[in-house]
Formats: structure tokens, C-alpha cells, sequence
């Protein structure tokens, strides 16, 4: 088969004979070397070393290094990092526990101290791997400890750096929080992190662990029978985390938190030429100071068991019905289709007859005539549904996803939702049923299975606002070492072009900005001085209504069926800086409930424009606001106090 | 193929059951190793290993089924496709520990260094036996087997990977000195080796860096390697003669020691098993390798030689290498105890060798005048 090429002939056997056994007598050499070492590490030095397994007295004990700390885009710190004395508890011989339970239960009682859970863990700790017993405790706690540490053997303190948030509540969503890491984490990580670690659970934290984390260091140390650290035998130093910069401004996230007092929902603000956002509040929110060092199972279950839902960052992913703020993606999708001139009129009589149903128009006896101006400005529902159904639903939605709608923005923020922009073929995909074009009708003034979160309302009109370019949204400006060296700074980033002529944006922007400065606008609420804010109400229905107007008192009366409230808006009209987005849940009417928090966040903008860091006091603030209600028209003030409904 | 009975009748049972065994030790060890802290876990390490060991057995059984002269005409190919494997590596595997070694597929992930091991082997002995010289090579004529071991060795330390570099280096180095070389060329190459040390120096990473100079001064890195070694040295030495029993070693299920089912699982061995099981556990490797060596002397031609020299060769360095840094004798470096460590990739490549021994072993008689 193969021949007899290769083999081997007889003098060479004799030769290779020699070279194996010289191989053969090196292999038994380096085996035979590898056996006296055993021999001499388990029989000569085999009691020695055994009695170091057995006290293991070289203990490696870790050191957490500093998180990254974070500061607003004018360098106030938002977020700091503490001291936090921790109490560990190392079983060295099993016979001390019952003890050392007996002695801690004993010191806490007689201060009436509340005895933590971790306690009773004691009894079961295996021995050597150290375990929390008690955390951040107070400067008393942690003399007392350490004036009865002789009968406490094996309990050690440990000095931990834990989070400070400085900035508190206001944005606690932005920022979320750490905790320590799950098991599940652990094993993710591959080796990356180990138990103890402190991990960025929501917000910046998680979405910027890799950064803020900074490396572990590690201390070789003695320790003496009672488990106390005698002396260092090697200290290798961790590594802070890197410091980041957010493109938010402190003041005006404040002055957004404080508009939003006692209401539920949400406020973005962001820059429509990059961006950048100056703010986002989410309400009601939480206070992250209390996941510093473990939270306690009772402030846990008052903020996960609260209705409200607080700990919910509603801005990126409270899910609305865009309501009327939508119309201005129907009116761009039909101006560019060449549906319609901005001239032409459709005549409004309070209701739409398509199929079976009559369609309702916010304005029960109906605008009258109304060309696309108008029907901004009014917010005509029935203009509207004409678009729509000329449109039809799947050219709707076309418009709607270039302007970002249906899918994430891609903000550096955990846990975005997407919400729904529905098209013929998406519900015949989730409900087997095909599209019903009544359905059309509702989707085209943004009710109906139409979904959005207030960032991406931001996003889309910072799009209307810079003439058509969708940016992601991004929340941190760049990233720092701890000695100021920078590490990264974020571009902006183009996501998408929305297919729209300069003479459609003009015409949309002139809408925008009489429904804010022209009589009858449904937006007054904005009407500032210089004239220059361009915005949009929406109130949103959050159930069908029953059709007969007494039921539909009855119902509106419960805080639950009460529409939301939204306002979106940028300024100044040319070359705008700032775009707002406001939803308040349950508030009623866009223009009363929504619009004036966005009124108090344009405010703030432009004073912190003026002033930067040295705002005036409080009292020159009050005058100049007093003249600036004086100069604004009465219309506004007039309809309000009248109680007509802007939609 | 025409079926020979005498590959029934010569079928090498010794070389087999010894493995066998050492793979029983290795997947209860890895029991023991991975007891402390398998838990809850659905899919726990002895479990993976032991299917593993089957998929290994599998393979191994294919191996010796083909006759290794028909395999070794693809010897070249093999090799080019085991370094294929390792461009994929380095532009789309993923990393674990800061070291890009891995091929994910699926549902499990490929270590292809541990392949170019084997194939490396069949190249080398496929170019031997066609250029054979009987007064030994010059260097001049040793540069196609240069570049079959220099090409994946670069790759392999680029990853990085020191520890199985090395291997592929003993294994070559064993071959081309069992071939021979002229001592001329010998000299010109060791002194080129020494005037390469600190060119060398300067292209190891920062890591590697570390640990030789731990190993030279244990003293100067008390927290890394060095802590490693003491407390790998103190598991070994606190089992005594004999051993703490069975999951019953405190270093070990306190997970003092690092990396315990795969690099220091000799340790845990011996923390449980003493003196008497580590001594047992390096006779049964010193006889494969010596068993090894006796197929390669056996073997009826040059090509099987070679190849069964090669294996042996690899065992050896790998057990000797393993087990001497786990004794503290020498640096630590990433490799594993054959049979014993954990590691599919790597059990399913040693079987296969095991195969290729047997193929080996059985087929000297036929053909032999």
C-alpha cells in the first residue's frame, strides 16, 4: 500500500537504541526530581505547612478603589464618593461564633440599636471568608466595637469608600445607583469582578460602570489569632475610576425638578444642534443616598410597592400617546407627499363622519374653515383626520420613524424603550387582525396604538427645530482621568436625515410659533417677551371615552382617567438652542398643566444664558419676572382664566 | 482499505486503560475542585468534562481507525487549517482573563492552540521523514521546519499565551534534537538564543514580565503569582503522606488556591490525596510518556517514529512544566495538567494524540520483513 519507503533499516536501529535510552534516562531523571520535591513538601516541610493551612494566618485583603466621581458641564459635582465603616466578621476557630453573636446582640441592645439580619448569618459563615455583618455604621457603633474588640474575636472594620450623591433626588434617574454585585454579575463577568464589588445598577452608573469602576487593589496581610491584621506583607494600590462630565446643567435640571413638584412625569431638555441634554426629570423620584451601602428591605419595598412607581425613569422609558404634538409629523409626511397646500381649507364642524363612527374635534362647535396655519395654531383634530386618511397609516409611519419614532435613540442610559408606531403589517403581526382603517383616523392626531417616550419626543423636534437632523441624544459630554487628563469626548452623532424641504420646515416653524404667539394659539403659556418660542400642546387620552357626555364626566372626575398633559417646544425660533419636551400624567390640558413647566425651564435657560454662574438674588428675580407678566398679552390670560380647554 | 486482523490482535490495551484512569482521576478531582462552590449550578464542571472526556474518545477512536501515514499526507494542510483557525482567533475571538484565545461556536467555544499542538507534531515528522539525513541537519536545511513552528508560535504568544507557546517550542526543539543536529549549527543557534533574551524581553508583555522576575524573587510579588505559588505550596504540603481525603481538602474547598480546576489542579490532588496519590499520579505519567517513547522505538517506520516521538515529547513538557510550577519549582506559566486539568479543547486534542499513539502502536507488525 504505501511500500517500503521509510522504513527503518537495521543499522539504524542500533543507533536510535542509543538515543532512547538516553531519553528514556532524562524522562526518569525530571520525573524522579519532581518526586523528591513532593517528598520534600509533604513529608520533610509536610507538618509545618500544614499548620499554615490550618491558621492560614496570610490573609488577601482587598481594597476598593474610588469611583469616578461626576460633575455637570459647569463642573459642579453631582455625584462624590464617602467614607463608610463597615463591620466584617472573619470565623477563625468555629468555637468563638456563638460568642461573638451573643457579645454584638448584647452591645446593640444596650443601646437599642436595631439588630441587623446579617446577624444570624454568623452561625452558618464558613470559616476564613469574611462576611458583612453591618454596614456604614455610625461614629458611636464604631467606637464601641472597637472599645470591646477584645471579646470580639474576628470581628474587624473595614473602611469602604461608598457613593455620595450630592445632587440628590433631582437626578436620581439620570445617575441611578450601585450596589453590590450579584451572583449572577459574578459569573457574567468571567473573572472581571469579585464579590464585594460595587456595581452601577441604573443610570450613568451601569451605562458608565466600565469607566467609573476603576481597578481593585489588594493587601497582603498577618493576622493574629483574633483575626486582627498585624502587619502588611504587600500592597499593590487600586486605581480610581474615571471622572464624567454630563452635558446637563445643574440648574436647569433644578429648576425642571422643582416645576415638576407634586406632579408625576417627565421633562427633557436638550440642545437640537448637537444633541446634548441639558436636563431630564423624571417625577416622583427617589432618593439614591439610600442605596449607599445596601438598602434596607423596608425603604425597599416603599419604593418598588409605590403606585407611583418612582424608581421608573419615565423619560426614556414612560411609554405616552404623543397626542397632538404628533399632528406636526402628519402635517411634514403630507406637505412632502404633496397631499396638500398650505393654503387649502377643510371645513371643521366639530366632528368627522368616516365609516360608522363620527369623529370628535376637541373644539365641540368646530373651528370653521381652517387651512394648515390654522390647524397648527388651533390644533384642529378634523384637519388632521383628513390627512390622515389621504396618508393612510403606513406613509404616517414612514415620516414618524426618519423623525426617530419606534425605535431607541440610543441615549447613553440604560433600559430605553422603544414605544410603538404601528403600521398595517405590525398589527397583523402582534394581533392576527388586519389594519381597520378607522384605526388610521385616531393615529393621525397621535392616539390610537401610537406610543412614544418623552426623549424621543425631544429628539423629533430638535429634528423640526434644526431643520431635519436627527441626533443621538447623548447625556455624557466627555470622560476624564482623575488627574484631568481626558480619556474621551463625545461627538455629536447624525442618526438620521428626515426627508424634508426648507419651505416645510419653514411652514411647520410658523406654525409652532403661533400656536405660541398668535391669538387663539393653544400655547400662551410661552408667550415670553421677545416673542421667539416656537411649541406644540398635547393632551392625551388615556382611555376611550364612552360617547354619551355624562359618562364621560363621570369618568374624566377620576385622577386615573385624566389625560396627559404634553408640551413640546424650542427657542428662540431662528437657529434654535434648546428644545423641551414636558409630560405630565394625568395632568389635563397640554397648555395649563404641560406647558408651563416647559415656560419655567425656557426661563431658566435663557437667565443662566445671561447671567451664568452669578445668578441675581432672589428678589431682583421676582421683579423681573413681574414685568415680564405685564408685557406678555392678555389673550392668554384671558382664555385660561375663562376655563376654555386649548383642545 | 483492506482490513488487517493483526491490528485487533496488536492493539495496544496498556496505553489505553492508562488513560483511562488518569481521565477518571481528572474528572472526580475536578469534582472535588469545583465542590465548594458548584452549588446551585445546572451544568457543573465534572459534568462538562466528563462529556468532554466522551467527545475526546470519540475523536481518539477516529484517529487510530485511519492509517497515520494516509493523515500524514495531509499533514501540511492540517496545520494550515489549525493556523487558519488561529487568524480567526485573532481578529473574532473572544477573550477571558486579558487573553484572546477563543473561537466561539455556538453553543461551546474552540481553543485552537490547543490543535495547532497536535498538528505542528504530524507537519514536523511528515518534513523529517521526507528529508532524512543521517549525519544530522545544518541550519540551512531546518527552515521550512523553523517556519512551520514559528508561524503559530508568534500567533500563540500575540494572543497572549505564553505557556502553550512554550510548549509548542520544547515539543519542536525535542524533535529537532531527536533528528539531529549538526553541533555546529547547535552552537550558532544557542548562541543566538542567548543574544535573543533581551530582544525577547522587550516584546513579552508587562504580565509575563512579572512573573519571571516572581519567579527569579518570589519575595518581590507577594500578592499575584507569588501568592499563588505559596498557597498552591501549602495545599500540596498540608496533605502529608497520606492526604486529607477525598473533597476533603481545606485549601482547596476555601478556594485559597487560584485556578483550581485547571492550572493548580495538581495541588488539590495532592492536598487530598498526599504524598502516596501525587507520587502514584506522576508514575502513571511517567509511564505513558516512557510507554510513549517505547511506541515511537517500536515503530516499524521513520514517519511513526517521529510522530510517536512527538506525542511523547508533548506529554512530557507539559506534565513536567505543569507540575513543576505547581511544586514551585518553576515560574508560572498558563499550562495545563493533561488529562487532569479542565478544558475541553484540550482534552478532546490530547485524546486524539492518544489515538494517533494507538494507531501508531498497532500497525508496527504489518509490513515488517
Amino acid at each position: 500500500m504505501f511500500g517500503l519507503k521509510g522504513r527503518i533499516k537495521g543499522h539504524e536501529i542500533a543507533d536510535y537504541r542509543q538515543r532512547f535510552r538516553l531519553i528514556f534516562a532524562i524522562v526518569l531523571i525530571a520525573m524522579s526530581l519532581l518526586i523528591l520535591r513532593l517528598w520534600y513538601l509533604q513529608v520533610i516541610k509536610g507538618s509545618e505547612l500544614r499548620q499554615r493551612s490550618e491558621s492560614n494566618s496570610v490573609r488577601l485583603r482587598k481594597i476598593n478603589p474610588l469611583r469616578g466621581m461626576i460633575l455637570d458641564n459647569g463642573g459642579h459635582v453631582l455625584v462624590d464618593n464617602q467614607t463608610s465603616f463597615d463591620l466584617v466578621y472573619i470565623p477563625n476557630r468555629p468555637e468563638d461564633k456563638k460568642q461573638v453573636i451573643s457579645k454584638l446582640t448584647e452591645l446593640y441592645a444596650s443601646r437599642s440599636w436595631k439588630i441587623p439580619d446579617e446577624f444570624s448569618a454568623i452561625a452558618k459563615a464558613h470559616p476564613f471568608i469574611p462576611s458583612k455583618i453591618d454596614r456604614n455604621i455610625s461614629r458611636e457603633k464604631l467606637a464601641l466595637i472597637e472599645t470591646h474588640s477584645l471579646e470580639l474575636p474576628g470581628v474587624a472594620i473595614e473602611v469602604v469608600p461608598i457613593r455620595k450623591y450630592v445632587a440628590g433626588e433631582m437626578i436620581a434617574h439620570i445617575v441611578g445607583y450601585v450596589s453590590e454585585v450579584s451572583q449572577d454579575e459574578l459569573e457574567r463577568s468571567k473573572g472581571a469582578r469579585s464579590p464585594g464589588d460595587m456595581v452601577g445598577k441604573t443610570g450613568i452608573e451601569r451605562y458608565y460602570d466600565a469607566y467609573l469602576r476603576g481597578k481593585n487593589g489588594a493587601e497582603q496581610v498577618e493576622v493574629n489569632a483574633l483575626g486582627k491584621a498585624v502587619r502588611s506583607l504587600g500592597r499593590i494600590n487600586p486605581v480610581a475610576g474615571c471622572n464624567l462630565v454630563l452635558t446637563i446643567d445643574a440648574y436647569l435640571q433644578e429648576v425642571a425638578w422643582k416645576a415638576m413638584a407634586g406632579k408625576s412625569g417627565a421633562v427633557v431638555a436638550m440642545d437640537p444642534r448637537d444633541g446634548s441634554i441639558y436636563a431630564m426629570v423624571s417625577s416622583p423620584g427617589f432618593d439614591p443616598n439610600l442605596f449607599n451601602g445596601g438598602i434596607s428591605t423596608e425603604n425597599w419595598n416603599l419604593l418598588s410597592r409605590d403606585p407611583q412607581h418612582p424608581m421608573e425613569q419615565r423619560a426614556i422609558s414612560g411609554q405616552y400617546p404623543p397626542g397632538s404634538t404628533y399632528k406636526l409629523i402628519v402635517a411634514a409626511a403630507a406637505l412632502e407627499e404633496g397631499l396638500i397646500s398650505p393654503e387649502s381649507s377643510i371645513l371643521c364642524t366639530g366632528s368627522f363622519d368616516f365609516g360608522t363612527r363620527s369623529y370628535r374635534c376637541w373644539q365641540k362647535h368646530g373651528h370653521g374653515m381652517v387651512n394648515l396655519h390654522r390647524a397648527i395654531v388651533e390644533s384642529c383634530d378634523v384637519y388632521f383626520y383628513v390627512l390622515g386618511k389621504k396618508l393612510g397609516v403606513d406613509r404616517i409611519a414612514w415620516y414618524a420613524k426618519k423623525f426617530g419614532f419606534g425605535a431607541v435613540t440610543g441615549i447613553d442610559l440604560p433600559r430605553e424603550k422603544a414605544g410603538v408606531i404601528p403600521t398595517s403589517e405590525w398589527k397583523l403581526a402582534r394581533f392576527k387582525k388586519p389594519w381597520q382603517a378607522g384605526e388610521t383616523i385616531s393615529v393621525s392626531i397621535g392616539q390610537g396604538f401610537n406610543s412614544v417616550t418623552p426623549l424621543q419626543l425631544a429628539v423629533a423636534y430638535s429634528a423640526l427645530a434644526n431643520g431635519g437632523t436627527v441626533y443621538r441624544p447623548q447625556i455624557v459630554k466627555k470622560i476624564e482621568a482623575t488627574d484631568g487628563r481626558l480619556i474621551k469626548a463625545m461627538k455629536p452623532e447624525k442618526q438620521e436625515t428626515v426627508p424634508m424641504s426648507s419651505k416645510t420646515t419653514a411652514l411647520l416653524k410658523q406654525g409652532l410659533w403661533g400656536v405660541v404667539n398668535e391669538p387663539r394659539g393653544t400655547g400662551g403659556a410661552l408667550r415670553r417677551a421677545e416673542m421667539d418660542v416656537c411649541g406644540k400642546t398635547g393632551t392625551a387620552q388615556v382611555v376611550g371615552l364612552p360617547a354619551s357626555e355624562k359618562a364621560r364626566r363621570a369618568m374624566q372626575s377620576a385622577r386615573i382617567y385624566q389625560d396627559h398633559a404634553l408640551f413640546t417646544c424650542f427657542a428662540p425660533c431662528r437657529n434654535p438652542e434648546i428644545t423641551v419636551a414636558v409630560i405630565v400624567e394625568h395632568g389635563g390640558h397640554g397648555g395649563s398643566a404641560a406647558a408651563p413647566v416647559a415656560r419655567k425651564v425656557i426661563d431658566a435657560y435663557y437667565k443662566k444664558k445671561k447671567y451664568g454662574d452669578k445668578m441675581p438674588a432672589e428678589e431682583e428675580e421676582k421683579l423681573e419676572e413681574a414685568s415680564r407678566n405685564r408685557s406678555t398679552s392678555g389673550e392668554g390670560r384671558r382664555r385660561r382664566a375663562s376655563g376654555n380647554q386649548d383642545e | 482499505m483492506r482490513f488487517d486482523r493483526r491490528l485487533i490482535l496488536n492493539f495496544d490495551w496498556t496505553l489505553l486503560i492508562l488513560v483511562l484512569i488518569l481521565c477518571t482521576i481528572g474528572v472526580l478531582n475536578i469534582f472535588s475542585a469545583s465542590y465548594s462552590f458548584a452549588g446551585a449550578k445546572a451544568n457543573p464542571f465534572y459534568i462538562r468534562q466528563l462529556q468532554w472526556v466522551l467527545i475526546g474518545i470519540f475523536c481518539m477512536s477516529i484517529a487510530f481507525c485511519i492509517d497515520y501515514r494516509f493523515i500524514c499526507q495531509y499533514a501540511y494542510v492540517l496545520h494550515g487549517i489549525a493556523i487558519f483557525c488561529l487568524v480567526i482567533v485573532f481578529f473574532y475571538g473572544f477573550a477571558t482573563h486579558g487573553s484572546q484565545r477563543w473561537i466561539s461556536l455556538g453553543s461551546f467555544s474552540l481553543q485552537p492552540s490547543e490543535l495547532v499542538k497536535l498538528t505542528l507534531i504530524l507537519a514536523l515528522a511528515k518534513y523529517f521523514d521526507e528529508h532524512k539525513l543521517e549525519q544530522g541537519y545544518y541550519l540551512r536545511e531546518l527552515w521550512i521546519p523553523f517556519l512551520l513552528l514559528l508561524v503559530p508560535f508568534l500567533m500563540i504568544l500575540e494572543q497572549p499565551d505564553l505557556g502553550t507557546g512554550l510548549i509548542l517550542l520544547f515539543v519542536s526543539a525535542s524533535m529537532f534534537l531527536f533528528v539531529g543536529i549538526r553541533l555546529k549549527s547547535l552552537l550558532y543557534v544557542l548562541t543566538l538564543a542567548v543574544f535573543m533574551m533581551p530582544v525577547g524581553w522587550f516584546f513579552m508583555k508587562e504580565y509575563q514580565r512579572e512573573r519571571v522576575l516572581t519567579f527569579l524573587n518570589p519575595e518581590r510579588d507577594p500578592l499575584g503569582s507569588g501568592y499563588h505559588i505559596i498557597q498552591s505550596m501549602i495545599a500540596i504540603g498540608s496533605g502529608g503522606i497520606l492526604g486529607k481525603g477525598f473533597l476533603k481538602g481545606t485549601q482547596t474547598q476555601l478556594q485559597f488556591l487560584p485556578e483550581q480546576q485547571t492550572d493548580f489542579v495538581f495541588s488539590v490532588f495532592a492536598e487530598e490525596w498526599g504524598f502516596l496519590g501525587g507520587g502514584i499520579l506522576i508514575l502513571l505519567f511517567t509511564s505513558l510518556v516512557l510507554w510513549s517513547l517505547k511506541i515511537a522505538l517500536h515503530s516499524r517506520d521513520f514517519l511513526g517514529t517521529l510522530i510517536a516521538f512527538g506525542l511523547a515529547s508533548l506529554l512530557f513538557w507539559e506534565v513536567f512544566i505543569n507540575t513543576g510550577m505547581v511544586l514551585g519549582m518553576m515560574p508560572v506559566v498558563g499550562i495545563p495538567l493533561p488529562f487532569l486539568s479542565y478544558g475541553g479543547s484540550a482534552v478532546v486534542s490530547l485524546l486524539t494524540c492518544i489515538g494517533l499513539l494507538l494507531n501508531v502502536s498497532m500497525r508496527r507488525y504489518i509490513l515488517q520483513p
